[in-house]
């Protein structure tokens, strides 16, 4: 079967300094070459801390930034184009910022009615009857469509959030930071209701997250980025239980959690590589206690490994049975 | 119309539309009125006084009559004004929506441009487009719509980049919709009242331009007179017959000033920001207006005690109990967590302990606040202000926001220190050292001339602990301290306070949202819901059996990392809103144990095994105390 | 330092470029023939002449703007043939009384507009606020023109406090104390309008600031609330207030033509309402350009006096 999604050696640069004629005075590559593949009702989750690119990766994958480097295919047929309405059929967005991603200024109609419109031509009944089924799908109130966007809580328009995307019929949906503007108590509903829509819909998902357990909780698999490559990419219940980089071993570390001892993961002094100025070969070298100098040539490149997992590490940390088998 | 509402509660606004209203409907009907011919003239009958014998305004330095002539060039000008505002802000406006739209180079090219056209004085600009066309009105119009062209389009420019840059607008992409179509339906209706605003305060600076134009001779020409032109005719008489230039310069004011007025109204009608009275000043201390007397200290070994605390924001005709009553009491040298979700008042209660909550538009209504042997609730601000950053310290969320953006991060911890402690600067510089090493910034000599933007953001909020370490106060009280930063730092975070803690016996209240922190920090813990403390206990006991239901479904629906891929226990429906409280449980509405006792009156925070309370009629069974532990719960 | 210094003044080649081109297409767009358009009346066959020879003007467009640039470059701006003597020369002179006058009424709105927004925001709604609102927009809303005429009426001619017009006493020493007498109306009339505008500028920009975060902070380390408004929050406000100045600078030279012509100031504006109602294009032309190059080398001046005082901006 063909993957929903698949990446080859996408990249993204950004031009620094930017100058009215001539080229920039410098480069800065926010994603690495990412290659990655989805498949079909698949759930992947990509998690990584602020300035990892994930969010840069999401939005060359709805089309909304033109990749530097490399090509997008969808269920086989590859998009290259920066053509959002191309893309808007076969992939959609949910955005971080449930009231922001709403225009004030328009109805809930309104905006529902936008992609059934553009994106497929259909006339108003045609266009009624399908928000009706979406609406229903999300949970929501028939009546909720003729409001306005500021009347609601973050919850609820996340929900009209989703089911905008949903009104474009696409199959996969890029979930970018969809709950960290929502609180606590609504992040569960909201999530559960993705569940639920990706089982009634036969959606494929990339949820994108800083938040490793809510990444841990929705996703089959898992990717870890750093610096805008992909470092470990593996089975979302393995990933951060038996992590083999030692990036990966960290975040799981740093997460608070319940009944476990505070310690301080790593020395105070480490920072962030500077983009204007990468380091030689693996990124996370300089903050890395497994680092040789090996790690200072080239960038390791991600590998599968012999239990499936996905690394790019010269020194990963060795394999580790479950618990209990 | 809600607009229409605004404008009119602002009674200036209103004073400014009445007369606006008066003078265009006399602009209109002059030419009906009885009038005299305005350009006749009748030497024999100059400089006639007002309330003479020529006329209501008598007659100016030809015998015309200056009624008529003024009433005339009040059409004039209002005309010529209008027309200059509506040009200068279509034109500015387009091409500001274009060039904020399209970014790149399109808008390089075409904000050179408006900047090449800045770089004038503006009259400059106005001049020689009149010395090139020639004096007349018409020219002048011109001249002054083009002059402000730039302004409009600078203006509007910037409004377009923020909502272009706005999600709505990619998704508007997403769903198909092109450039035109989505500057049309998108854009416009976002960008509208911002165009209006500029307008509505700009159009009494057009009347004042196209008069001025008038004034020096380059505007309307003889025998036609605007506002202006009458102006400049009556100068040379100015000592003689002083009423012929009054009049026509009241006029100017009159009108200028209920434009100004009405626009203004306009705008703060329009700008979303000044709906909800943002745009107050907070006051030094926060207000407090005590409805009923405090109650009486419990004399106990609390560092820091909270008793009955209330806190409300007034805005408008609502009332938002954001803190319905809380009580606390700290330790010394222990950690105490305060745990809720956003709008459940953990950090207003916190905020409320040195008077920092901002008021306008919050008020403290009820409580006492016991620390040192004194009530701080309505505490003089001289004495509030010693005690802030000497003996309570803060520590805030976001260490970019919190920290000031022009000073190096030395001057502020050497200001904390001396705004205490009168001290050599030398030596207070030294003790700021002292401080960044102790929350292990390395090379502290050099970092301590760091501005706050060169730093990364755990840097920054160890600089923002070393500040609240300063004075060593006996209370720290960290307000989300690293809910801004990523999970890495996070962790390096909670270590450097954990140890500073223990090394320097702090107390400390720690408010998070993430039970993960409370847990790896905290000693006890209080669980907060709309306002009120649900639950308050021992950390440990309480994460491992919570008694309240509220407690119980939030530490379930979070999910922990380690648990694998699974179905989440979420809770129902909503919190509360703060303005709407039902009466008894706020949480009932969302329990599936709620009984209808649960609705009726209000329930009381109750003693629950050691040192634990529970809001609830109804909670989980408490543990069985060990018979050495029975105390009071909780106060 | 200096090399963000020597930056800024090789980016303002372009926009001075720029200036000259607009002025110069401006008055191309003079309709029919240039040089009996442009003087008129007054045309004598010599003036019509040495006009056409002055402006090249049987030369193209291009030829003849690089013409007029090479020669401007070189401190010929032409001849006057109103006044009949070299128009540099004449907008020099000029431009020294119009300096005095708009720098004085420039330094004078900026102290007394700032404290005023400082004032107004720290005790809004008090009596200081509304006193000073309504004093701003009694500012913004009054013609200059008409303020210096009002100012003449009752300071000069009822009162006797001042002199009525003129830069100078017309028998008598010029001196600084002459000179501060026949300053002071002037000044005035044309410092209240862009005091208003500072003043309500810097109102909200403090308002703005004093409710940000960094401020709570400030009040949270027991900082005096006087320091934390003229420290911390009039120095982060200061921020949007200075490129303001430069804009207000701008206004206030423009304002000057209005009170040059009120009080007989012999300055570049009233030079220039003569110069167009003269249609002496040339006196026009030279006064535009050389009075807007000033004013963009003060603009860079504010743009280096806004990087010192905020250390984000690169330099």
């Amino acid at each position: 079967m063909t993957p929903a999604l698949k990446l080859t050696g996408l990249a993204k640069s950004f031009p620094v300094g930017k100058r009215l004629f001539g080229p920039p005075r410098a480069v800065v590559r926010a994603v690495q070459p990412v290659t990655l593949t989805v498949e079909r009702g698949e759930t992947l989750g990509i998690v990584g801390e602020s300035g990892c690119g994930k969010s840069t990766l999401a939005r060359m994958l709805v089309g909304l930034l033109e990749p530097s480097e490399g090509r997008i295919e969808i269920e086989g047929a590859p998009l290259d184009t920066a053509d959002p309405a191309a893309f808007g059929r076969k992939i959609q967005y949910v955005f971080q910022d449930p009231v922001s991603s709403l225009n004030p200024r328009k109805t809930i109609r309104q905006i529902m009615e936008a992609p059934r419109r553009h994106l497929h031509g259909l006339g108003r009944a045609a266009r009624a009857a399908r928000i009706a089924e979406i609406f229903a799908a999300v949970n929501l109130r028939e009546d909720f469509l003729d409001r306005y966007p500021h009347e609601f809580s973050g919850g609820q328009a996340q929900r009209i959030g989703i089911a905008r995307a949903l009104a474009a019929d696409a199959r996969i949906l890029i979930l970018d930071e969809p709950v960290s503007a929502l609180d606590v108590s609504v992040q569960a509903q909201v999530l559960n209701l993705l569940a639920d829509l990706k089982a009634e819909f036969g959606l494929t998902y990339l949820f994108i997250s800083h938040d490793l357990a809510v990444v841990e909780a929705v996703s089959d698999r898992v990717a870890v980025l750093y610096f805008g490559a992909v470092v470990e990419v593996g089975p979302a219940d393995r990933v951060f239980a038996r992590p083999r980089h030692p990036y990966t071993r960290l975040l799981a570390e740093s997460a608070p959690v319940v009944g476990r001892a505070l310690t301080a993961p790593e020395a105070p002094e480490t920072e962030l590589p500077d983009p204007l100025n990468p380091p030689s070969g693996c990124a996370f070298r300089a903050r890395c206690p497994r680092a040789t100098a090996e790690c200072g040539t080239v960038p390791p490149p991600l590998e599968r490994q012999e239990d499936g997992v996905w690394l790019a590490c010269y020194n990963p940390l060795p394999p580790t049975p479950p618990a209990e088998a | 119309m809600s607009f229409l509402r605004l404008l009119a509660r602002n009674r200036l606004a209103l004073a400014g539309l009445v007369v606006m209203a008066a003078v265009v409907v006399l602009a209109l009907i002059t030419p009906l009125l009885p009038l005299a011919d305005p350009d006749v003239t009748n030497t024999a009958d100059r400089f006639e006084r007002p309330f003479g014998a020529a006329g209501l305004l008598g007659t100016d330095h030809l015998g015309r009559d200056l009624l008529s002539r003024l009433l005339h060039g009040t059409r004039l000008s209002l005309a010529v004004g209008f027309a200059a505002a509506l040009i200068a802000a279509t034109i500015g406006a387009a091409i500001g929506i274009v060039a904020g739209y399209y970014g790149g180079r399109i808008d390089n090219v075409i904000m050179r441009g408006v900047d090449m056209l800045m770089a004038f004085p503006y009259i400059l600009l106005a001049l020689a487009i009149v010395a090139a066309l020639g004096p007349g009105l018409m020219n002048a119009l011109i001249a002054v719509a083009a002059v402000n062209i730039p302004f409009f389009a600078r203006n509007i420019r910037g409004v377009t980049v923020s909502i272009a840059n706005r999600e709505f607008v990619d998704a508007a992409r997403l769903s198909g919709m092109g450039d035109a179509r989505i500057i049309l339906t998108e854009v416009l209706p976002n960008v509208i009242p911002v165009i209006v605003i500029a307008m509505s305060t700009t159009v009494g600076w057009m009347i004042l331009e196209t008069a001025g134009l008038s004034f020096l001779g380059l505007g309307s020409q003889p025998p036609q007179a605007d506002l202006g032109s009458m102006l400049g005719e009556a100068r040379s008489a100015l000592i003689s017959n002083p009423h012929t230039s009054i009049v026509p310069g009241a006029m100017i004011l009159v009108i200028v000033m209920a434009i100004n007025l009405l626009g203004d109204g306009v705008r703060d009608a329009l700008d979303p920001r000044l709906k909800s009275g943002a745009l107050s000043r907070p006051m030094p201390t926060t207000l407090v207006r005590r409805e009923t007397p405090p109650p009486a200290p419990a004399a106990d070994d609390a560092v820091l005690e909270i008793a009955g605390l209330k806190t409300e924001f007034h805005v408008r005709d609502r009332v938002y109990r954001a803190v319905g009553g809380v009580d606390l009491s700290l330790k010394p040298g222990e950690c105490l967590g305060i745990i809720g979700e956003s709008g459940s008042g953990k950090s207003v209660t916190a905020l409320s302990v040195m008077g920092l909550v901002a008021s306008p538009p919050g008020v403290i209504t009820g409580g006492r606040v016991q620390f040192d042997g004194q009530d701080l609730i309505g505490a003089p601000y001289e004495v509030l202000r010693r005690m802030r950053g000497d003996r309570v310290a803060y520590i805030f969320q976001d260490p970019l926001s919190t920290l000031h953006p022009l000073y190096t991060v030395g001057a502020q911890l050497v200001e904390a220190v001396r705004a205490h402690h009168p001290t050599p600067r030398a030596e207070a510089r030294a003790h700021a050292i002292e401080l960044l090493r102790a929350v292990r910034i390395p090379n502290a000599e050099s970092r301590i001339d760091s501005y706050p933007h060169e730093l990364s953001g755990g840097m920054r909020q160890r600089v923002g602990i070393a500040m609240a370490l300063a004075n060593d106060p006996e209370v720290i009280i960290a307000d989300e301290p690293t809910t801004a930063l990523d999970v890495t730092v996070q962790a390096q975070i909670l270590s450097l306070l954990d140890d500073l803690r223990r090394e320097r016996g702090l107390a400390i209240v720690f408010i998070t949202h993430d039970f993960g922190v409370v847990a790896q920090l905290c000693d006890r813990v209080a669980v907060m819901y709309a306002g009120r403390i649900v639950e308050a206990g021992p950390a440990a006991a309480i994460l491992t059996a919570p008694a309240h239901p509220y407690t119980a479904r939030l530490m379930a629906c979070v999910p922990e990392l380690g648990g694998g891929r699974r179905h989440l226990a979420a809770i129902p429906g909503l919190p509360p809103a703060v303005d709407r409280l039902p009466a008894g449980c706020a949480f009932a509405e969302r329990c599936d144990k709620a009984q209808a006792a649960c609705r009726q009156g209000d329930i009381p925070l109750v003693a629950h095994g050691p040192g634990r309370s529970v809001r609830c009629i109804a909670p989980e069974p408490a543990p069985e105390p060990a018979p050495d532990t029975v105390t009071e719960a909780a106060e | 330092m200096a090399g963000y210094i020597f930056k800024r003044l090789v980016s303002a080649i372009p926009v001075l470029l720029g200036i000259s081109v607009i002025v110069f297409l401006i008055m191309a767009m003079i309709p029919g023939d240039p040089a009996t358009a442009i003087l008129g009346s007054y045309a004598t066959p010599e003036n019509v002449e040495k006009l056409n020879r002055d402006l090249g003007l049987d030369k193209p467009l291009v030829q003849r703007y690089f013409i007029w640039l090479g020669n401007m470059l070189q401190g010929d701006f032409g001849r006057s043939f109103s006044l009949n003597r070299p128009v540099l020369d004449e907008v020099l002179e000029r431009f020294g009384a119009t300096l005095v006058l708009a720098g004085t009424a420039f330094v004078l709105c900026s102290l007394l507009g700032v404290a005023a927004g400082v004032v107004s925001a720290a005790r809004q709604y008090g009596a200081a606020d509304k006193a000073i609102t309504f004093f701003v927009l009694l500012g913004i809303s009054i013609p200059s023109f008409f303020l210096g005429m009002m100012m003449i009426l009752i300071f000069a001619v009822k009162l006797r406090w001042f002199p009525v017009s003129g830069m100078w006493p017309i028998y008598g020493a010029r001196d600084i104390s002459a000179l501060v007498g026949h300053l002071t109306l002037p000044a005035l009339a044309l410092a209240v309008v862009a005091t208003g505008v500072i003043a309500r500028l810097s109102r909200s920009a403090m308002l703005e600031v004093l409710r940000q975060d960094f401020i709570r902070t400030a009040r949270a380390k027991g900082v005096r609330e006087r320091a934390v408004v003229w420290r911390h929050a009039l120095r982060a406000a200061m921020v949007g207030i200075i490129p303001v100045l430069g804009i207000q600078a701008g206004f206030v030279l423009s304002g000057a033509v209005y009170i040059e012509m009120v009080f007989q100031w012999p300055g570049v504006g009233r030079m220039l309402v003569d110069a167009i109602l003269k249609r002496d294009i040339l006196l026009v032309q030279g006064g535009v350009v050389f009075v807007a190059a000033c004013y963009v080398m003060f603009n860079i001046a504010v743009d280096v006096a806004q990087t010192l005082l905020d250390p984000r901006i690169k330099t």
